[in-house]
């Protein structure tokens, strides 16, 4: 009988040979001698093998440090971290008493004020179509995330700004930010006195901030009231409850009130949001107005004028008008120089009296809801929709493994999901609106925001998948599975949530239950693990 | 740690219990470490494979339904991990490309005795370790997880993305590749 090769003894030392195939060799080796004296030897050879390599190596193991942060401290880290601190306290002394002025009261969540105001801002939001538009929000700004994270992934490999440079760059950028010349007042009353001339930019917060004098720099209030009855020579930002600006502005007016009143004189645009912006007969814009709430123009606009909400105009509007909402009223005082665009629901809430002056054209639109299903472009949307959730899906899966599949377990933990979602639906905004407030803490409020909306934007991707898989019920816990159990989940929830009342409590849920099963994996996974 | 003991600390540890992880790194480590070792490049990148695992156990080990013994499912586990860095390191998803594994022409049997089969000293030993640490990704990963990790040809083509008859390929001529290695370094 002709020998067998060395590879198939080889094999069969293994114990991999097929059982015939091992039988027939077996019977081989007790007549051939040459073989069997291969078959030994090829098994000393495993053993010697096996010997060497179970010899661990004489080498001590660096202790593993389980801590979640493995971060190995080095000099420039130092610095950088010496750098920061010293800047940080540089501007903690600058901006001394951080805590929130009672001035912000009216932003303070649990005030029964705050609670009405954001019910009712609430229920009409989600009237009017708020949750597409925030998820449209949510997924544009999700693209971009994923978009910078891919290309930072991407790029970190090939292209590696070396690392001390980086730093040093760090550090300077960090340096050259308290440059900026600025005054900060705080107290129940800031005033700045008729008398008075700041030359800085100039921050105050308090109850009422009163600037009677002038202030050369821009102006930015955190307050319950801000009066301007002196001059501002650049742009105010006004985050107070109550805004009334008689004196002069020079620059723009950036206002995000409860309610403002013009009746000077501003030399660039206005733009304002709240829930009443009035432009009195004495006020002057020199450029346009954007305004959104309940609007009331008296006084002159040079430029053009754009509105959302409900809008009643009776002074000048140099150039165009164009608003979108529910009601326009123009009264015979009113002079428009170019056209007027206007979107309403319907035609009997534009009221333009007889005596109103439009130069250019009128352009009223109605905006008729045609039912959404018969839209092609509803369809695509949707389309688009899945596509990029799959992506997004698919990309999760692909970087981080271990976390996907981790994140989609937890969704089936339920209430404690829930709960913490809701919390963390909730409580989010309020950190990033405190970290804010603090000017040391904008970095990180950004940064907040951008994890809030990216968990935002994956908690559908959780839910879906974890949907996908008790359906599904795949034997394995391969990527296909996960993201076949995906695609039907996300199907699923797509389709109920197009029911009435029951649809919107349902993304609701769902919201609550991915951004519970995300933060609770990312607590997790921020745990030391265990100790070596 | 066997038997019934491990056992209870393999439910402990399902349990979260940090003790029991504790228990398990202690124990298994070096094992660990060693496979790494062998399977990577360097100690630092062995060190941090290491880590890895036994980071990653605290989450999947409820994925472990017992139907394979403990240390050969955490020494798979551990192979998963290297493969991933090895691919992370050479860019490229399949470590062992085609071409690289085509059967040579098989040499007849009985030829000459192994300069392996003589490993007998601590030296030889180590230099046997030398020669397999020398050896290109292609011979040495099967290697490894053949005769450190006893997986079988089935499981290294698995882990490795590779045809079953390749793995027996490639452990042949990592072998004598190795012999090779030996008989010259011994001139």
């Amino acid at each position: 009988m002709e020998c067998y090769s060395e590879q198939t003894c080889a094999i069969f030392v293994d114990g991999e040979l097929a059982a015939d195939e091992a039988q027939s060799l077996q019977k081989h080796l007790a007549s051939c001698q040459r073989c069997r004296k291969l078959v030994d030897a090829l098994r000393a050879e495993n053993c010697a093998l096996g010997e060497s390599l179970n010899e661990l190596p004489q080498e001590t193991i660096r202790p593993v440090d389980f801590s979640p942060a493995r971060w190995t401290w080095r000099r420039e880290d130092l610095t950088i971290l010496a750098a920061a601190l010293a800047l940080g306290s540089m501007v903690v002394s600058w901006i001394d008493k951080l805590s929130i002025p009672s001035a912000l009261e009216w932003l303070n969540p649990f005030s029964p004020d705050f609670l009405l105001n954001m019910i009712f801002n609430l229920s009409y939001y989600f009237a009017h179509g708020g949750t597409a538009m925030l998820a449209d929000y949510a997924a544009v700004v999700g693209g971009i995330f994923l978009l910078l994270g891919g290309a930072t992934l991407l790029l970190a490999r090939r292209w590696r700004l070396h690392q001390s440079t980086f730093r040093v760059l760090t550090v300077l950028v960090t340096l050259s930010l308290p440059t900026l010349a600025l005054d900060r007042r705080h107290g129940e009353f800031v005033t700045v006195a008729a008398n008075e001339t700041v030359d800085d930019t100039l921050v105050a917060k308090g109850n009422t901030v009163v600037i009677e004098g002038v202030v050369n720099g821009d102006l930015l209030v955190f307050a319950r009231t801000l009066e301007v009855r002196g001059t501002v020579k650049g742009d105010v930002v006004s985050l107070a409850n109550r805004t009334v600006v008689s004196g002069i502005v020079e620059g723009r007016i950036f206002n995000c009130s409860q309610s403002l009143d013009l009746d000077g004189e501003l030399g660039h645009s206005l733009y304002s949001w709240g829930r009443s912006s009035r432009v009195d007969r004495r006020a002057h814009l020199g450029e346009s107005i954007v305004a959104g709430g309940d609007i009331s123009l008296e006084g002159e606009v040079k430029r053009s004028a754009t509105f959302f909400g409900n809008v009643d105009v009776s002074g000048t509007v140099g150039r165009d008008l164009t608003m979108a909402g529910r009601s326009l009223t123009l009264t015979n005082a009113a002079r428009v120089g170019g056209n007027l665009t206007a979107r309403v629901r319907e035609l009997r809430d534009v009221h333009i009296a007889d005596g109103a002056s439009i130069s250019g054209k009128r352009d009223i639109q109605l905006r008729v809801r045609r039912n959404q299903f018969t839209r092609p472009r509803f369809y695509l949307h949707l389309v688009v929709w899945l596509a990029a959730a799959m992506l997004v899906g698919w990309l999760c899966l692909t970087l981080f493994p271990g976390f996907s599949q981790a994140c989609t377990q937890a969704v089936g933990s339920g209430w404690r999901s829930l709960a913490l979602g809701l919390g963390v639906l909730a409580g989010v905004p309020v950190a990033i609106v405190v970290a804010a407030i603090t000017l040391v803490g904008i970095p990180i409020s950004l940064m907040l925001l951008g994890v809030y909306i990216a968990a935002l934007c994956l908690a559908k991707v959780w839910v879906g998948a974890f949907l996908g898989r008790i359906l599904l019920k795949p034997a394995g816990a391969t990527k296909r599975d996960w993201l076949l159990g995906l695609l039907a989940g996300l199907l699923i929830l797509t389709i109920v949530g197009f029911i009435p009342y029951l649809g919107g409590l349902v993304r609701f849920g769902v919201v609550c239950l991915g951004l519970g099963a995300f933060a609770w994996q990312l607590y997790q996974s921020s745990r030391p693990v265990m100790t070596s | 740690m066997e038997g019934l003991d491990l056992e209870r600390v393999l439910e402990r540890a399902r349990g979260q219990d940090t003790e029991a992880l504790g228990e398990i790194y202690r124990h298994y480590v070096r094992r660990v470490f060693g496979l790494c070792r062998h399977m990577l490049d360097s100690r630092e990148r062995a060190e941090d494979a290491t880590s890895e695992v036994f980071l990653k156990l605290q989450r999947s080990i409820k994925n472990y339904d017992g139907s394979i013994p403990f240390p050969r499912w955490l020494l798979r586990v551990a192979a998963n991990q290297c493969i991933d860095a090895l691919r992370r390191q050479r860019r490229r998803r399949q470590l062992i490309v085609e071409g690289e594994n085509e059967a040579e022409v098989l040499e007849a049997p009985g030829a000459g005795p192994s300069p392996l089969s003589a490993v007998v000293s601590k030296e030889e030993r180590t230099r046997v370790r030398d020669a397999i640490a020398g050896l290109p990704d292609t011979f040495r990963l099967p290697l490894v997880l053949r005769y450190y990790s006893d997986l079988s040809y089935d499981e290294i083509a698995r882990q490795l993305g590779l045809q079953r008859n390749n793995v027996a390929i490639l452990i042949f001529r990592a072998k004598q590749e190795l012999r090779r290695k030996l008989a010259r370094g011994s001139k």
